[in-house]
């Protein structure tokens, strides 16, 4: 089979994994040196295709044959698909080639299982050796870790790569069960404790070298790095009956038991020779767009899964998690900017993490007045009745939350998947 | 010293066409005391070839510097604010560069701290102007293409002419091309470009040449680059960067060239690649054009793929995530697993 038909299959299959970042790596540059590629931390979207998804590399499986049966993916052994098989080498070629012509940033490679599980790592690790070592390259990549493959192989994985990911894809044992008997979220776990403890050795040893410098410059007596851009994960939305509350209290577990730099929800989308029981229709994309959201808010804004969802079922579709919070808390608000703690700034709807710095920078010099939301561009009809200024008082702060409620989403145009 | 001109008196005119003219400039005005409004700014960067251009060949004319200037201060962050923002280029209407900047030194230098915050009216455009220099340099990492420099004496050209215009299918120039690359030569390809020349047309909307070029040495290191641009040229040798103002009409014809014929093949890959990884179920025009915007997609190698995918996504491409030429190939279902 030509280069050009595996890849057009591999791409293909590869599109499901919902992560395309290039950010979190350290600083690397090629300037005056052998070899290719740069990493600066901040992550570069090279194309975007017409679904509004970023490409920033070139995520592609080695190989789509694979000995699971996981109902939900397409790659499934009892999956009538074309099947197709790079060589290592062809991997590296690929990626340089698309790399000088700035098409890419750098490498996602993924796999389906064949032979074993410790095999399958071995081939992705191969292809990363080749281009760090042989190659010298410096741009980014990100590999998947595969649960089941030995220890030492994924300390070696670390090694190369920037970034590693264990996809758990349904949070729920029942649902593992149904839909992908082989894999197991004990394993998954325990590769990404695994993967936890070679980031957080590599990260120790740094400071030991920061406080202590060895006496040779050279950068291989220097700890070495291990995944330095952290890892991720990946969840899917809508192929079970798993909700929202289940969801985001997993992510937020994942987050402070593993310190998952991302988790990712992919909004179930239709494949061909669907199984008995997977849903045909189009992929919910609003309500992925509303665990993101909320999955922001966890992390960024210091909100806890379960302030966002109470009890169980799924997020509102109407509106943002953050208003929904702020329309049950009426009694928080208003919040008078001039005077409230950072924290709490930042839990008014319409006001962002970048507004909440800039409003505690301007009242040290001066009284906040209702015109300067206006001027840093907050939402102002949505934070209208949840603040106090200088200037300002919510007339509308007396009313219940239902006409509030009613009020706000009236005019509003849904915003959908904004990133 | 010349004294400032008092009101109703000629004011100052004074051109500036970098940041580095326009900071002595501002420096000897702001120490004789001449308020902004005495000061008539000509941007010489904006008007070149213009009837204002020929103000730079003579002297300029400025207030004498006294014999003990009174210093000008300025946090670092805002003078790395006042040069970000001064790579904007105005628009009709706009304000010109230097007034602005002028006015927030002044502001800043009477005790106004706020001036460049970005509650401030003076404030706010600067930080607007900052993000939008910002985000053009981040479009020009994102979107600038590289193609194989075809006088660099390799043969990498040839098959250009082979080219189908306008290919029947979504792949058109992918299939004729791609395939008849031999994969001897595909898999030694990483090896034998590792000394290749590349060149790029790149159109930004505002001055941030040298930022893409400093960050394209850093991912191309040994690789040598040229990049043409309207305005102005940077070439780099693998260890210098040269910069051209304005640009040599052969490197803008070199460069145009390259793109135009498409025949670095390479790119008929990308563009399977392009066509592969897209989700059809998921077609988000809006977000799309948002992050892309159409400016940029004819001197994309896959711009043109863009309204063909959609028009087939909304055609019942939509009901499978799968790529449409994918399915059709044939398929092979796996015996269970052994183990």
């Amino acid at each position: 089979m030509e280069l050009i038909d595996k890849l057009s299959i591999l791409a293909d299959a590869a599109k499901y994994d919902a992560s395309c970042a290039s950010s979190g790596a350290p600083n690397r540059s090629s300037r005056g040196k052998a070899g290719l590629g740069a990493s600066s931390g901040m992550g570069i979207c090279h194309s975007f295709t017409p679904d509004g998804r970023c490409v920033s590399l070139l995520k592609v499986l080695l190989t789509n044959f694979c000995l699971y049966d996981c109902q939900y993916c397409i790659n499934r052994r009892s999956s009538n698909i074309p099947r197709a098989r790079f060589t290592p080498e062809e991997v590296v070629r690929l990626t340089l080639s698309f790399y000088r012509r700035n098409t890419i940033s750098g490498l996602f490679l993924s796999s389906g299982i064949i032979r074993s599980s410790d095999y399958t790592m071995e081939q992705l690790i191969q292809v990363a050796r080749l281009l760090r070592e042989t190659h010298q390259f410096r741009g980014y990549i990100h590999l998947k870790a595969i649960p089941e493959a030995d220890p030492k192989l994924l300390e070696e994985a670390g090694r190369y790569a920037d970034r590693l990911s264990a996809n758990i894809e349904l949070p729920t044992l029942a649902s593992l069960k149904t839909l992908a008997p082989e894999k197991e979220l004990g394993t998954i776990h325990s590769a990404m404790g695994q993967i936890r403890q070679g980031i957080d050795a590599a990260n120790d040893a740094a400071t030991q070298d920061a406080k202590q410098p060895p006496r040779s410059a050279n950068p291989k007596r220097l700890a070495p790095r291990y995944a330095p851009g952290g890892q991720s994960t990946q969840m899917i939305v809508g192929a079970d009956a798993t909700d929202d509350r289940t969801i985001l209290q997993s992510a937020e577990q994942l987050y402070r038991d593993f310190r998952l730099k991302r988790v990712y929800y992919s909004a179930f989308s239709p494949i061909p020779e669907r199984p008995a029981g997977l849903p045909q229709a189009a992929p919910p994309l609003l309500r992925e767009h509303r665990l993101y959201q909320a999955d922001f808010l966890i992390r960024g804004y210091g909100f806890a899964a379960a302030e966002l969802l109470g009890k169980p079922g799924n997020l509102e579709l109407e509106i943002d998690p953050k208003l929904a919070w702020a329309l049950t808390h009426r009694d928080t608000f208003p919040v008078d900017l001039n005077r409230a703690e950072p924290a709490l700034i930042a839990r008014v709807p319409g006001i962002g993490l970048r507004s909440v710095q800039r409003l505690v920078e301007l009242r040290r010099q001066r009284k906040i007045r209702f015109q300067d939301l206006i001027a840093l561009r907050c939402r102002v009809e949505t934070l209208r009745p949840f603040v106090v200024t200088q200037d300002y008082r919510p007339a509308d702060g007396q009313r219940d939350s239902a006409r509030l409620r009613q009020q706000l989403t009236a005019p509003q145009p849904a915003q959908m998947a904004l990133w | 010293m010349t004294p400032a001109p008092s009101a109703g008196a000629m004011p100052w005119v004074v051109p500036a066409a970098d940041f580095g003219q326009w900071r002595d400039a501002a420096r000897r005005l702001l120490q004789a005391g001449v308020p902004p409004a005495a000061v008539v700014w000509e941007d010489t960067r904006e008007s070149q070839g213009d009837l204002f251009a020929d103000t730079t060949a003579g002297a300029i004319r400025l207030p004498e510097p006294s014999v003990a200037p009174a210093p000008v201060r300025i946090g670092r962050e805002d003078l790395a604010l006042l040069e970000r923002a001064s790579r904007y280029r105005s628009g009709d209407g706009e304000q010109n560069r230097w007034a602005l900047l002028y006015r927030v030194m002044w502001r800043l230098h009477h005790g106004e701290r706020d001036a460049t915050h970005p509650a401030d009216s003076d404030g706010r455009v600067l930080h607007q102007r900052r993000h939008a220099v910002k985000r053009e340099a981040h479009h020009m990492h994102a979107f600038l293409r590289f193609y194989r420099d075809a006088t660099d004496g390799d043969e990498a050209d040839a098959r250009g002419s082979q080219d189908a215009p306008g290919g029947e299918s979504l792949h058109g120039r992918a299939d004729c091309l791609g395939r008849k690359d031999d994969r001897d030569r595909e898999n030694d390809l990483g090896v034998e470009e590792s000394q290749a020349s590349f060149i790029a047309w790149f159109e930004p909307a505002h001055d941030v040449l040298d930022l893409g070029a400093e960050h394209f040495a850093d991912r191309l290191g040994g690789n040598p680059f040229l990049i043409a641009t309207p305005r102005n040229g940077v070439a780099w040798d693998g260890q210098h960067l040269d910069y051209r103002t304005p640009c040599p009409p052969a490197w803008t014809a070199r460069a145009r060239a390259a793109q135009a014929a498409g025949e670095d093949s390479e790119h008929a890959l990308w563009r399977t690649y392009f066509v592969s990884t897209f989700n059809p179920a998921r077609l988000n025009h809006r977000v799309m054009t948002q992050h892309m915007p159409q400016r940029f997609w004819r001197h994309l190698s896959e711009g043109d793929l863009i309204p063909a995918l959609e028009a087939r996504a909304r055609h019942g491409g939509r009901r499978l995530a799968q790529e449409a030429s994918v399915g059709e190939r044939k398929g092979k279902t796996l015996p269970p697993s052994r183990r």
